[in-house]
């Protein structure tokens, strides 16, 4: 444990010193205890700005995180880096205290780049229900994701992205936001995205890209080893949700089967204020189709 | 007197290269190009992309879709470049996985790999080539898919072709077919229609160019609103394409 945290430091360690501002790593290992069911945080290594206070146990046994960043936001050069180990049988989800912002790049930093290394034990499940990632002007973002799934292991996984802070009239100007995610089931690569948006070099707006949407989410839906024809039996249900959910012009939701063990929805809005809620009937919906059990909303702590 | 203008000159080799080029870019190849429109008929019955769009709409297509798939077909050319005896499966298989998993949309990888299976079944049927065979033998053992991009640059590289010329080929089959997708789906006719693919040229050029510095960890492809597009064909109560 200590090598394997010592090894994702390094990872975290500026390419030409003196230019990144925070360093830290996050690590969390959830285990199931076999005696009552429940899932624990098992080992936590937490470097500042990270943070987690503690896992509250939901009603199911699940375990419950809120994933802090006590300095308020990411700002320009900082690498943090977050390992999630969910063991066997186990239960966990994940989310935010609130919006993630992402601070102006200072002239000369490095982008600020945000890792995270995940894997889902057999028979285990994870939720990650962030709340949306605000790049503000000037800023310059990199978001590598790593998940990998044992057999039976299932996910839940959400990403938000917001234009900027449009309150204050910030739309796309930030410099850059690039998500790269890699999903793998038994081994097998079954996601692999590299999304960039470059709203001073590339047109957003562009039909191929953004067109007048300003919201962009993507939500993915895995449990290895459903049996054959489970996922576009799943698909068409989704669909069927979400075709009610669609406002043309204000909001499109979109599903489908991924290559195996799982499904896609992505979503463009003109206003956040529906992607959330969106996601969370999606939600429900999925885990009840997959799962037989009902979804439990995070409790946000603040 | 005619005035004098330098050409290129090209060898016999040369020439029929080129033409057999042409000739497996044309999207009148019958593999089954026309029937797919990646999500484009989605978009047109939406209403949200009109002809007058369709300039700056293709032109960040190719960006981004274009991109993509070039720097696949440059990745599967250059498997034929790397000597020996033995075809470099693991590679290829590589290749082919990787783009499976970088189209989120059902449909528009499944058209992706109907295209690739069709388009190197097609060159087998004109060239024999024990790389072919191989490369074919080998996604029937790993149950994997060929994707269209990947054939393309594999049978361009087996076949002799240069490889931005292949590129470049490539780019403008996808462009081509697009442009007529979009004359079955909207009211543009002939005329607007060549004009839109021959303005796109310098576009293509200018994809072909970067893709050379990319590889297919690194390129990004960002088309959210096309995958929506992709994504919801399905849910099309009338549909003139399979995608």
């Amino acid at each position: 444990m200590v090598a394997t945290a010592k090894h994702a430091l390094e990872e975290t360690r500026p390419i030409i010193s003196g230019q990144s501002r925070a360093r830290a790593l996050l690590r969390l290992n959830f285990s199931r205890n076999s005696g009552n069911g429940q899932t624990v945080l098992a080992e936590s290594y937490q470097d500042a700005p990270l943070k987690v206070v503690r896992a509250f146990t939901l009603e199911d046994g699940t375990a419950l995180a809120h994933l802090h960043n006590v300095s308020g936001g990411l700002l320009g050069g900082d690498r943090l880096a977050m390992q999630v180990s969910v063991g066997s049988g186990a239960r966990v989800q994940l989310t935010t205290t609130g919006a993630t912002r992402i601070y102006r790049a200072r002239e000369g930093s490095s982008a600020t780049t945000q890792s995270s290394e995940i894997s889902v034990g057999e028979s285990a499940l994870l939720e990650y229900l962030p709340d949306a990632t605000i790049p503000f002007a000037g800023a310059r973002y990199q978001q590598r994701t790593s998940i990998d799934l044992a057999a039976g292991a299932g996910m839940f996984w959400w990403e938000i992205v917001a234009p900027g802070r449009e309150a204050r009239g910030e739309i796309f100007e930030y410099e850059e936001f690039a998500m790269r995610t890699r999903v793998s089931a038994l081994g097998r690569r079954i996601v692999a995205e590299n999304l960039c948006l470059r709203p001073r070099q590339e047109s957003v707006s562009s039909l191929a890209r953004l067109g007048n949407y300003r919201y962009a989410a993507t939500f993915y839906i895995c449990r290895v080893g459903l049996e054959a024809g489970g996922w576009p039996d799943a698909e068409d249900r989704l669909r069927e949700l979400t075709a009610g959910m669609t406002q043309r012009g204000k909001i499109l939701w979109g599903v489908s089967s991924l290559l195996a063990h799982g499904l896609i929805v992505r979503c463009l809005a003109l206003n956040g204020r529906e992607v959330l809620p969106g996601l969370r009937a999606i939600w429900r919906s999925a885990k009840r189709h997959l799962y037989d059990r009902e979804a439990i909303p995070p409790r946000k702590v603040n | 007197m005619k005035p004098e203008r330098e050409s290129p000159v090209l060898t016999p080799s040369e020439e029929l290269a080129h033409l057999r080029l042409l000739h497996l870019a044309d999207s009148a190849l019958p593999i089954g190009s026309l029937a797919h429109s990646f999500g484009l008929e989605t978009l047109v019955s939406a209403e949200l992309l009109q002809v007058g769009d369709l300039p700056e709409f293709l032109h960040g297509y190719l960006q981004e879709a274009g991109t993509l798939e070039a720097v696949a077909c440059r990745e599967a050319f250059q498997l034929t470049l790397a000597g020996g005896d033995e075809f470099p499966v693991a590679q290829w298989i590589e290749i082919n996985d990787f783009l499976s998993a970088v189209k989120p949309a059902r449909e528009s990888r499944a058209a992706s790999a109907t295209l690739g299976r069709n388009f190197l079944h097609a060159a087998l049927g004109v060239d024999d080539s024990r790389v072919l065979r191989e490369a074919r033998t080998a996604s029937l053992q790993s149950t994997g898919l060929i994707h269209q991009s990947a054939a393309f640059g594999l049978v361009s590289g087996a076949l002799g072709f240069e490889e931005t010329h292949a590129v470049l080929a490539y780019l403008h089959q996808m462009s081509a077919c697009m442009v007529s997708a979009c004359q079955r789906l909207m009211p543009l006719g002939q005329t607007e229609a060549t004009r839109i693919l021959w303005n796109l040229k310098p576009a293509i050029v200018e994809v072909a160019a970067n893709s050379a510095s990319l590889t297919l960890e690194t390129v990004s492809c960002t088309m959210p609103l096309l995958d929506w597009g992709a994504m919801e064909h399905p849910a099309l109560a009338t549909r003139l394409f399979i995608s």
